[in-house]
């Protein structure tokens, strides 16, 4: 037996190898922007993978004001927050009714919502820009955060249903007992209990929303998010990689605070104590 | 307090009925016991008077209302659920004055209502942790605290006890029983173990595959079962069954001897029957004697229960109170023909 655990733990030693790399390829890229938006341009033609020497935030200003970064960002975070506090109403709600109350056509609809989910985007992109067009929504915050919403509630909408199935029926039934109406169930009980798929999901659309380049880029043609300005500094700055650079790191940094900040919560159920555990 | 009266009800999943036409009134400040085996229906029953599940056909009225089409909060009635149903976001004070709350009652109220439950409840000292943080018998006490405080007119028990252990079960069947003392409100409740239904009812309702098979005081279901299968499920152990013949309109055969018919029917010879003796019932000294090989002895204490083998290969079970035989020994069990309980073929009852 002690040689089988021996073995076992060279085994494991020697996984945690291909681990490494990984995450090593996960962080370089990161690396490489921070490091690289810090020098100069002169630094950077002199030594391309060295550390920056004479760090500066010189690149970070320029991007921000000189580039248009600031209203860019702006915008993506006007098109994520709300895109995600809507998407988080809606799919919760829609979560509640196909998951815990009977109406007819229940579970059709639920395949109906289901199968949206496996036809790609740019399958409707005509479509749906001659109806963005037709309801006057182009290069509108409302157009965007209405298409982010449109474009990811089915999945949402999947993940509330999901989990509130997992959720014992006789709380909404203790709570209708007592006297609450269907609007307070969800608020009352639905929406704290959802609060883990709730913060789950609100990451996973932050990143999706915050990310997308092609919904934006058909929508916001005169007034661009964060993420198309960024693409479009790679024509105009091409000869600047520590200005593009700078802009990435502009751009990435709210995502991965995020991930930081939440990274706890999406781990915790305070389901926990609903029935007998 | 308010009587509940059901007239007529039925109830159907698609195409199956699991409510065969159901009519029983439960008088006011009664605790009545919905009893019977897994798939009876008595749950869907207490979910219909909840008003949780539509019903099918038939009305139910609590107090003078006829409540068929009621919504569940204006019913009147409270429930504890088997799984306790606590909002686990929420304290022990928070979950007991929910009710009151979505009702917009004033805090003082709210207050005073669920100090005083707490109180009955022993709850005192828990109100501000959340249920995660009890153990099982303290949650179903905010469970029974969350119905205290809505006063209502009828409390509805879903199986409350399941969920708890044996030792906690018997405590809480007591509490229950002192806390209808107390409340003197009407109370339903449903569970499929027939010693809580003994132990806790005014009148115990046995259903079986979505029909009423018997009401009546726990004594009288004991004593005077309409049928087989109440005998056979109301207690504990079980009636024993023996097959029988009628020989003559005075005499049947059972169990390898012949006894005087003991009911006031005339029988025709010839007639198969079948004939039900309690356990504690042949540990007579006297009248009628059974030969019996002992196969196992369960000593409980102050009693023991022979499992036995008859002379006609039927197994029974006796109940003896003094010098329990061995495995192995040769006995005779002996009863009074009068403590004979008769069925005919199809269950009913020969009286």
């Amino acid at each position: 037996m002690a040689g089988a655990g021996k073995r076992q733990r060279l085994a494991l030693r020697l996984a945690s190898i291909p681990m490494g790399l990984l995450a090593l390829s996960c962080l370089y890229p990161m690396f490489f922007a921070v490091n690289n938006a810090l020098k100069t341009r002169h630094d950077y033609l002199l030594d391309r993978f060295g550390l920056a020497t004479q760090p500066t935030l010189d690149n970070f200003a320029q991007a921000w004001t000189g580039a248009h970064l600031d209203q860019y960002f702006l915008n993506s975070v006007i098109a994520t927050v709300g895109a995600v506090l809507l998407l988080m109403v809606v799919s919760s709600m829609a979560g509640f009714a196909l998951a815990s109350l009977r109406f007819p056509y229940r579970r059709f609809l639920f395949i109906v919502i289901l199968s949206s989910l496996m036809i790609p985007v740019q399958v409707v992109l005509v479509p749906y820009m001659r109806t963005m067009v037709a309801l006057h929504l182009i290069n509108t915050h409302i157009g965007l955060i209405l298409s982010y919403t449109a474009f990811f509630l089915p999945f949402s909408v999947y993940m509330m249903t999901a989990f509130y199935s997992t959720l014992p029926r006789e709380l909404i039934e203790a709570a209708r007992i007592d006297g609450a109406k269907l609007f307070q169930v969800w608020w009352h009980v639905m929406v704290p209990l959802g609060m883990p798929a709730l913060v789950t999901l609100g990451i996973i659309n932050t990143l999706n929303c915050w990310n997308d380049i092609l919904i934006a880029l058909l929508t916001m043609q005169k007034n661009r998010t964060i993420m198309v300005g960024i693409s479009a500094l790679k024509g105009q700055y091409s000869d600047q990689i520590p200005l593009f650079t700078a802009g990435i790191v502009i751009a990435a940094a709210p995502i991965v605070a995020l991930y930081v900040i939440f990274q706890r919560r999406i781990v915790s159920g305070i389901a926990a104590g609903a029935v007998k555990g | 307090m308010a009587r509940v009266e059901l007239v007529h009800v039925k109830k159907s999943f698609g195409n199956t009925e699991v409510i065969h036409d159901v009519s029983l009134s439960i008088e006011e400040g009664e605790f009545c016991v919905f009893v019977g085996p897994s798939g009876c229906g008595k749950s869907t029953l207490l979910r219909m008077i909840a008003g949780l599940e539509e019903t099918g056909a038939g009305d139910i009225f609590i107090g003078d209302k006829n409540v068929t089409d009621e919504e569940p909060a204006d019913r009147g009635i409270a429930m504890v659920f088997q799984s306790y149903a606590l909002f686990p976001h929420m304290t022990v004070a928070e979950n007991m004055s929910f009710g009151l709350r979505m009702a917009h009652r004033p805090k003082a109220e709210i207050a005073d209502k669920v100090g005083r439950a707490a109180k009955i409840l022993r709850l005192d000292d828990y109100l501000q942790r959340k249920p995660g943080q009890l153990s099982g018998g303290q949650r179903q006490r905010v469970a029974i605290g969350r119905a205290i405080v809505r006063d209502p007119k009828v409390f509805l028990f879903d199986e409350p006890l399941s969920n708890l252990d044996a030792e906690l079960r018997v405590q809480m069947r007591v509490e229950l029983s002192k806390l209808h003392t107390v409340l003197g409100n009407t109370m339903i409740y449903v569970t499929h173990d027939q010693t809580e239904a003994l132990t806790m009812a005014d009148r115990i309702v046995v259903l079986r595959a979505g029909k009423v098979e018997q009401i009546g005081s726990p004594l009288a279901l004991y004593q005077d079962p309409d049928n087989a299968f109440v005998a056979g499920f109301i207690g504990s152990p079980r009636m024993n069954f023996l097959d029988a013949t009628v020989t003559s309109d005075l005499r049947i055969s059972a169990g390898g001897v012949e006894i005087e018919n003991p009911t006031r029917t005339r029988l025709d010879a010839g007639m198969r029957l079948r004939v039900g003796i309690r356990p504690e019932h042949l540990d007579e000294t006297g009248g009628v004697g059974l030969a019996a090989r002992v196969d196992v002895v369960e000593q409980l204490g102050s009693t023991s229960y022979v499992h036995a083998t008859l002379s006609s290969g039927e197994s029974v079970i006796a109940e003896k109170r003094q010098s329990p035989p061995k495995p192995g020994d040769n006995i005779m069990l002996s009863f009074a023909p009068a403590s004979l309980r008769l069925f005919a073929e199809d269950g009913t009852r020969i009286r």
